[in-house]
């Protein structure tokens, strides 16, 4: 499934998880990544996107390779992890126009 | 109406997974994920290709209604519960639309498919075979649903809660964060409207806070007078449909109407007024 589909699902809900922008940010401002655990991708979990204040914007179910992806405004962000078993793992995150920013989460 | 006759949590599911007369329905947008795994005797909704008209900007009309739950087994008589991803956005706007055709027995498992998985319960990939019904539904009740019409007419009179992220709010992002960043013509809100996201109503593992914190989150904290009637509204409508069910399910708030349409449909017409900024 490519970005364009996802786009085409036209909600305001997650696409499958694990699409890659790999095209080009264009003018978005992508924030994407993987979860891992011991090197292992993690298929089962979340991953969140707090603003600056810390305030939740936007949540998608990780693929089944861990990955996921944001379509953020510039700036910066909390990316959180969560996951069966009580996991919950944050990292800081920037995003800017254009750009696409590649995270990678050990949990 | 208390909490219970809406929400059963997921204990009580797993308690009633083979009881007769009950269904589940797991409602997608990324129906992928139940292909994955679902609940045991869960049946899937599609909520743009079963729930969307195909052609028109529209839901399934009635017949359509009727068609879909008949082919999926699902009668009137039964109890369905609803879940899904997104922390319920999509079975929370299915729920909206059982309502709307006249379906009472109808709740949701509260966290969804997010607090099901967290807590590592079982899912499996065995998909049921439920006999065909011959359900009835009833005349749309539009006394939930809001058109565009209503929207401008509540500017100053009614709640109007959008119930999007700051950022779309403010008229910096015009769809959530991990959608393409496209759609309505324009960004911002609809004037007077308050800012109270979808996500300030759940738990992070999806669950709804208590009724106490809910009341407070949109009386105290938004500003909302409970006196008057209200609309949700947030993109295409189904985070609203969320909100919709606090406020009318949760809350027993008498009045509240869903604006299925949304920003996608107001950010795009010519001539309505628009106020860009952070909520006050």
């Amino acid at each position: 499934m490519s970005a364009s589909q996802a786009n085409g699902s036209g909600g305001c809900g997650a696409p499958a998880g694990g699409i890659k922008v790999t095209a080009g940010a264009g003018s978005q401002a992508v924030v994407q990544g993987h979860v891992t655990s011991s090197g292992t991708p993690v298929p089962s979990g979340y991953a969140r996107l707090l603003n600056a204040q810390g305030e939740f914007v936007a949540e998608v179910p990780l693929g089944e390779d861990g990955g996921f992806v944001f379509y953020a405004a510039p700036g910066d962000w909390t990316l959180r992890v969560l996951a069966p078993g009580g996991v919950r793992v944050e990292q800081p995150v920037s995003a800017s126009r254009g750009m696409i920013t590649e995270l990678e989460v050990a949990v | 109406m208390s909490r219970s006759d809406v929400l059963v949590d997921a204990d009580w599911v797993q308690g009633h997974l083979d009881d007769p007369g009950l269904v589940l329905v797991e409602v997608d947008e990324d129906t992928a994920a139940y292909d994955k795994g679902h609940i045991k005797g869960a049946v899937k909704l599609d909520w743009k290709t079963d729930l969307q008209d195909p052609v028109r900007r529209d839901f399934v009309d009635r017949a359509g209604f009727e068609r879909l739950l008949s082919e999926r087994g699902v009668s009137n008589e039964d109890t369905v519960i609803l879940y899904g991803g997104n922390n319920n956005w999509f079975a929370a706007y299915a729920y909206w639309y059982f309502k709307l055709y006249g379906h009472h027995n109808v709740k949701l498992l509260d966290g969804g498919r997010k607090k099901w998985e967290l807590d590592s319960r079982e899912m499996v990939t065995e998909v049921p075979s439920r006999p065909a019904t011959s359900y009835r539904a009833q005349e749309q009740d539009r006394s939930i649903r809001a058109f565009r019409d209503d929207v401008v007419a509540a500017i100053g009179n009614l709640n109007l809660v959008d119930v999007r992220s700051p950022d779309e709010f403010a008229g910096r992002l015009l769809a959530p964060a991990h959608l393409p960043q496209e759609q309505a013509q324009r960004g911002g809100h609809v004037p007077t409207a308050k800012n109270v996201p979808w996500s300030k109503a759940a738990e992070e593992d999806g669950t709804f806070k208590s009724d106490d914190a809910l009341r407070a989150l949109y009386g105290n904290e938004a500003g909302l007078d409970f006196s008057r009637d209200t609309i949700a509204y947030c993109r295409i409508g189904e985070r609203s449909a969320h909100t919709w069910f606090v406020l009318h399910e949760l809350l027993g708030q008498p009045n509240v109407k869903n604006y299925d349409g949304s920003w996608t449909e107001y950010g795009s017409l010519v001539g309505v007024p628009i106020e860009l900024g952070d909520g006050k």
